[in-house]
């Protein structure tokens, strides 16, 4: 077994046993279903608790599923993310803190292999939270208003997933840079925030950016057609992940591990 | 053989001179302690020969030839061990074990020598969180030898024990001393006396010392007399500073150590001073200095 299969392992393994794969997936089932379930009940719940005038006719326009699962994906963009980078801010630096880092890096353990192990146990838990999360509100989208094609589903899960995975990578890069585990969730948080906000104002030469995969799954969603402009933004964030990393892995390099 | 063998090995933090172009080497087969007061740059030493502090300049040879990665040959206690507290002590070294490219059945095997030895069997399936700070010392060093290293480096591997702790792993470097080369560093005079080979004494991150223990007491014993009042004689003691034979006076409350060139005469001659002038004593007693008086020769120099 290679060293890195090991220390992947051990990230499975700790994230069981402080429950993150049980909850982080649950967070984001409640997410998921909440929106499909609300939207269908929503005239019965402003029925009894609006207080509108007697006689009032409410004609609310009922959403389609697509819609739907879009909301839930921006949902996804505001409280997965923020839940998801709560979770691995500490994914170096607590270790680098705690001096736990030291003990491993201490054997003969490929760099690379330390950051990247932890950067697949962050695209683990990432990727089935979103799966399981988007599964259960397409299933409930199905059930309450309207059946939506699972293809689409699928494709516009993998694009959204590319963001995600984008997120994390982030979060994975500022943990090893930084100490403090507020430090880097709100540095995090902040250049997310930037990178979306300034994609979506200066939309027509921010083709490459990250930020468009959410753009671009709704397109799937909604037309079950991909942007042209799509592959430029794919081959630009897998550039962009590549970069994360490898400065990642060369920057833990020179940071002393023991104190 | 030599082992390992720092030249010029500098390294500084900002404006801090951690360690200021050191040279020594390593026998195979001995067992060397680093002796030096907090802040004289042990613990940077020790990190810089186990590959995860890069010096600032100077370099490491092992087994002669230039050291790229000396992590594989290299067992290492840091002065502050840390584990996964969520993992039992079991998991951990074999997870260590795994790391030290030991496949899974080896570091399973090894790990369970390794508990039995440093006395942690019975507590193997407990979580490490829940470990008293003696038995994660212990730990730690079954960590460091997991896979077997030619040389294990211990940085303050007693300071932090009580006395029964510290006798215990004491007791298991002796044991390892025999199959392996130890490198450990200490402010305990005493443990560094008991159980080691070649001494280094470092001071403000520079070798003031080296040798073997027994050359070092060597040169540097000098004949020492050590007298103990019932009440203080002060007066006394300063004026017998102007005698040729005394080199040095060290007063401590009631009692005084005295440094003698010439003890055959010198101590005929205090003896017969303290009887003329009735000072009441305790103890007179002739005897050697020791590693303690040679180190705090040092530090205060
Ligand atoms: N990471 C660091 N950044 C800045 N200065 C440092 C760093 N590490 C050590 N120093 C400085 O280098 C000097 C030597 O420190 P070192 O930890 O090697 O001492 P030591 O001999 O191990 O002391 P102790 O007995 O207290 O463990 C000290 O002055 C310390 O302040
Ligand atoms: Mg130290």
């Amino acid at each position: 077994m290679t060293q890195w299969t090991v220390l992947y392992r051990k990230e499975m393994m700790e994230m069981v046993r402080n429950y993150k794969f049980l909850w982080i997936p649950i967070i984001f089932i409640l997410l998921g279903v909440m929106q499909p379930v609300s939207s269908y009940y929503m005239p019965e719940i402003l029925d009894t608790f609006g207080g509108l005038p007697e006689g009032t006719i409410l004609e609310m326009p009922t959403p389609t599923g697509a819609e739907v699962l879009m909301k839930v994906l921006s949902i996804y963009g505001m409280l997965g993310v923020l839940i998801l980078v709560l979770s691995a801010m500490g994914v170096v630096s607590a270790e680098r803190q705690s001096g736990v880092a030291g003990m491993v890096m201490i054997k003969p353990v490929p760099y690379s292999s330390y950051i990247l192990s932890k950067w697949a146990g962050l695209l683990t838990i990432t990727l089935i939270s979103l799966f399981i999360g988007y599964v259960a509100s397409w299933y409930y989208t199905s059930l309450l208003i309207e059946t939506v094609a699972f293809e689409r589903i699928f494709q516009s899960g993998v694009i959204y997933s590319i963001w995600l995975v984008f997120v994390v990578t982030l979060t994975l890069f500022f943990s090893t840079i930084m100490k403090g585990n507020g430090s880097v969730a709100f540095v995090t948080i902040f250049v997310v925030f930037a990178i979306s906000t300034v994609t979506s104002i200066l939309g027509k030469y921010m083709k490459w950016s990250p930020a468009t995969m959410t753009e671009h799954t709704g397109q799937v969603l909604l037309s079950g057609e991909l942007n042209s402009s799509f592959l430029l933004a794919f081959i630009t964030t897998i550039a962009i992940l590549i970069v994360i990393l490898i400065s990642s892995i060369q920057i833990f390099k020179q940071k002393e591990l023991l104190e | 053989m030599e082992l390992l063998k720092a030249s010029d090995l500098v390294k500084r933090f900002g404006n801090t001179n951690a360690v200021k172009g050191i040279n020594f080497h390593i026998e195979e087969g001995r067992c060397v302690s680093l002796l030096g007061p907090n802040g004289a740059g042990k613990t940077t030493t020790l990190k810089m020969l186990s590959g995860l502090l890069k010096p600032t300049s100077g370099s490491i040879d092992f087994k002669g030839e230039k050291a790229k990665d000396l992590r594989k040959f290299i067992g290492y206690l840091p002065q502050y061990p840390a584990f996964y507290n969520w993992m039992s002590g079991k998991e951990f070294l074999v997870f260590i074990g795994q790391l030290a490219k030991l496949n899974r059945k080896e570091a399973e095997k090894r790990s369970e020598e390794l508990l039995e030895r440093v006395g942690l069997t019975n507590a193997k399936k407990r979580k490490i969180g829940g470990y008293s700070g003696g038995m994660k010392q212990r730990l730690g060093l079954a960590q460091a030898l997991i896979h077997r290293p030619k040389l294990l480096i211990l940085d303050e591997p007693v300071s932090a024990l009580d006395p029964l702790g510290r006798r215990e792993v004491l007791d298991m470097m002796r044991e390892i001393k025999e199959e392996t080369t130890i490198l450990f560093s200490t402010h305990v005079l005493h443990d560094a006396e008991e159980i080691s080979d070649d001494i280094l004494i470092m001071h403000a991150g520079e070798i003031a010392i080296s040798g073997s223990l027994g050359s070092v007491m060597e040169e540097y014993r000098q004949p020492i007399l050590q007298i103990e009042f019932e009440s203080q004689a002060a007066d006394w003691l300063k004026s017998i500073a102007s005698y040729s034979f005394v080199s040095e006076v060290n007063i401590q409350g009631n009692k005084a150590s005295i440094v003698l060139k010439d003890m055959v005469n010198g101590k005929q001659i205090l003896l017969k001073d303290i009887v003329d002038r009735k000072l009441p004593i305790r103890k007179f007693e002739i005897s050697q200095t020791t590693l303690e008086d040679l180190f705090m020769k040092v530090v205060k120099a």
